[in-house]
């Protein structure tokens, strides 16, 4: 406990940020755990057998990079890419490279989904903000934004960006994965020992630990929050879940999920509360349960023809 | 209730790959914070018959300061050696010169072009440019440069604005440049008109020359394949743009050229110049055509044009092959002579330098690009035939009877680039 408190202080003396700590280190049974907070979300690394100053700066590093992809791409903020598009007011903007690559894989599950999946959607949150929500927005309003809404509308040259008036575009549904996997690239050049990492419950893993043991991943009930589901063994790969017991609303008997079909404006309904993907990334397994969630009642029909691991909760 | 399932195709396989290339390092990151791309550069260039042959080494930093700034820093030096065309004409019998600097002299044979050995010269150049987007239209650009050798310095500073209009489809540019050249050849200015061999032939150490120049540009996308681009550009000239080295024959009657004077161009000069260009991408296979005319003209009668094309292929693994096709041609400055006849008073201006004649000139290369440790390696190969005219007739006499007194002249150069 003591050397966990001497290590913080370090951290803040080195951030030279007394007013918040950035990440914390501990040390766990073989294993450092980095831990911290980005995209409003629990994030930890653990590194296997490691030694303390690399498991420090490997720390570190993790936490800038997922602080960058943050920056610079939370629909949040006034002052990045997100926030020049959805003001960009009828006018064609160029994008960076690595914006092009989230776009056009935005895109190709835009296609690959027949237009379920629409980074242009997110308008519809103002309605649907499942925050003690016991009333079903009027169906009026719904219709009154879906003129926004519709990827297909937007016009994209690569890497020139063009949306039409009052269209706006968030990234939130892919930035937590890509931030895994991106760390993951991150912490692969560095180190040939085992980590992991999980932002929220979005997991990469690289391999097995030094004495064998794949990585023991707990999968969240959605309907117990906090109890331990189901214990899923992890060798390499990414693991990623969509659907959340948090953000529903119950009217009438009936559960509306947080999940919106951008094509009527309203929830899925009939479909499994969570879908928990193992597939290559975080960012392939985060696309194929989005898309299985997409699909309502279908879901699992979808998740079969996928040839992958998955779990679902309903 | 169970309803009947639904069939789905399988898509996990299209979302591993393009998932796979999300995370990987961002390509050549040019713009990456915080550090400099270095681009470096060698040059050989040989003209035929032992004339000049360049040899030349260039080194580019460019930093992306942030997103709206980032500067550049270039250096070169080159050496040139070998001879040099004097601009006398050839003979049916050895001549002998002067060398410019007035020490000693050098022989040339019966029915050879006369060729000036003493061109021997390193050059540096040093510049930076700054580039700055002002808002989210306007760019702005300026820059700087130095180059020094043995006998000639250059001065000069830019500036250009830019601004995009159309949904960033097209873009206008307005740019200046103002150029400040110092001459100091050894053994001083030469008075022009005036006998190579006469001891009272030069003028002044050292003499100067300011040149302005104003662009106007137009680049248009025109649709997602093709970019066409518009300059106009005006350029004046002001202050001694002599060329102290070259020297006229006077021939006689028969032929036979028995006196030498030094040339003499006019003080001023305004260039202008017409630049078309269209780039077009063909997709999918990502080949590129690059195609350019230009029309030059000016007010010593100079009038030229260029046409010039590239096509790049791009081949697997990132290598790509770029033929390139060039042809100019130029129609003489009305000061331009073979060689002054004896007995006719010395025009004001006059000049033998072929580069000022009627001439064609015809381009042929190839690039070829691969990469070496991830980063772009291009070797670039080109062949140059200048094709000298004129009136044939002028080879009159005994003296130049049976010379070509137009020789051609050709040249190789090979150039490399790299990266990283």
């Amino acid at each position: 406990m003591k050397k966990d408190d001497l290590l913080n202080k370090d951290n803040l003396l080195q951030q030279g940020d007394t007013s918040k700590k950035a990440f914390t280190l501990k040390r766990k049974s073989g294993y450092w755990l980095g831990e911290f907070t980005v995209m409003a979300s629990p994030c930890q690394i653990l590194l296997d057998n490691l030694d303390e100053a690399k498991a420090y700066s490997l720390t570190a590093q993790a936490y800038a990079e997922a602080k960058r992809i943050e920056l610079k791409y939370s629909r949040f903020r006034d002052d990045n890419i997100i926030a020049r598009l959805n003001s960009s007011a009828d006018e064609t903007i160029s994008v960076d490279e690595e914006t092009t690559r989230l776009i056009n894989l935005a895109d190709l599950c835009f296609q690959l989904s027949d237009g379920l999946f629409d980074i242009s959607s997110g308008v519809l949150g103002k309605l649907w903000h499942f925050k003690q929500q016991t009333q079903l927005p009027s169906d009026a309003g719904i219709k009154a934004l879906l003129p926004n809404i519709g990827w297909q509308k937007a016009n994209w040259n690569e890497p020139l960006l063009h949306l039409p008036k009052d269209m706006k575009i968030d990234l939130g549904g892919i930035g937590k994965e890509y931030a895994v996997d991106k760390v993951a690239r991150l912490l692969q050049q560095q180190t040939d020992n085992a980590f992991l990492v999980n932002f929220g419950g979005d997991i990469y893993v690289n391999k097995s630990r030094c004495n064998g043991d794949a990585w023991q991943v707990a999968i969240e009930n959605p309907q117990h929050l906090g109890e331990s589901k189901l214990m899923v063994s992890l060798v390499q790969g990414g693991l990623a879940s969509s659907g959340n017991s948090q953000r529903y609303i119950e009217v009438d008997g009936q559960r509306y999920s947080h999940i919106l079909n951008p094509k009527t404006g309203y929830p899925i309904t009939g479909g499994p509360a969570q879908v928990t993907v193992y597939a290559q990334n975080c960012v392939q397994a985060g696309m194929l349960a989005t898309i299985a969630l997409l699909q309502g009642e279908f879901a699992e029909d979808f998740l079969k023809a996928q040839d992958c691991r998955y779990w679902l909760s309903n | 209730m169970q309803l009947k399932g639904k069939t789905f195709t399988n898509i996990s396989i299209t979302l591993a790959a393009a998932s796979c290339a999300l995370a990987a390092p961002v390509t050549a990151q040019p713009s990456e914070l915080g550090s400099w791309d270095v681009d470096a550069g060698l040059l050989i260039y040989a003209e035929s018959d032992h004339q000049v042959q360049a040899y030349e080494g260039a080194l580019s930093l460019t930093k992306q300061i942030d997103d709206e700034r980032s500067i550049n820093l270039k250096g070169i030096i080159d050496v040139l050696t070998g001879a040099s065309p004097n601009g006398a004409v050839a003979q049916n019998k050895a001549q002998t010169f002067t060398r410019p600097s007035g020490n000693g002299s050098y022989i040339t044979a019966a029915s050879d072009t006369p060729l000036d050995d003493t061109f021997h010269d390193t050059r540096v150049a040093l510049s930076t440019q700054y580039q700055q987007q002002l808002s989210r239209l306007w760019l702005y650009s300026g820059g700087a440069y130095l180059s020094k050798e043995y006998d000639y310095l250059a001065l000069s500073i830019n500036s250009a604005l830019a601004r995009d209009f159309n949904k960033r489809n097209t873009t206008a540019s307005l740019g200046f440049a103002y150029a400040y050249d110092t001459i100091d050849p050894e053994g001083s200015i030469p008075n022009p008109g005036v006998s190579v061999d006469d001891p009272n032939n030069r003028l002044t150490d050292s003499d100067t020359k300011q040149t302005l120049d104003l662009l106007f540009g137009l680049t248009q996308v025109i649709d997602r394949q093709t970019l066409m681009q518009l300059n106009y550009s005006i350029s004046d000239v002001n202050g001694y743009q002599t060329d102290p080295f070259k020297i006229l024959s006077v021939v006689d009657s028969n032929g036979w050229a028995n006196n030498y004077v030094y040339e003499n161009r006019p003080d001023q000069r305004t260039k202008q110049s017409l630049f078309w260009r269209t780039k077009y991408n063909i997709q999918p296979s990502g080949q590129v055509l690059d195609v350019s005319y230009r029309y030059f003209w000016d007010d010593w009668g100079i009038a030229s044009h260029t046409i010039d094309s590239k096509w790049r292929v791009q081949l697997s693994n990132q290598h790509f092959i770029e033929p390139h096709l060039r042809y100019y041609c130029q129609q003489a400055a009305n000061f331009y002579r073979v060689y002054l006849d004896k007995g006719q008073p010395i025009p004001e201006y006059m000049t033998a330098d072929y580069r000022l004649g009627e001439l064609q000139t015809y381009t042929i290369g190839l690039k070829y690009g691969f990469p070496i440790a991830g980063n772009e390696f291009s070797v670039r190969l080109e062949y140059y035939l200048t094709q000298v005219s004129g009136d044939d007739g002028l080879a009159k006499g005994d003296g130049m009877a049976g010379l070509d007194i137009y020789p051609d002249k050709s040249a190789i150069m090979i150039q490399s680039f790299y990266r990283f």
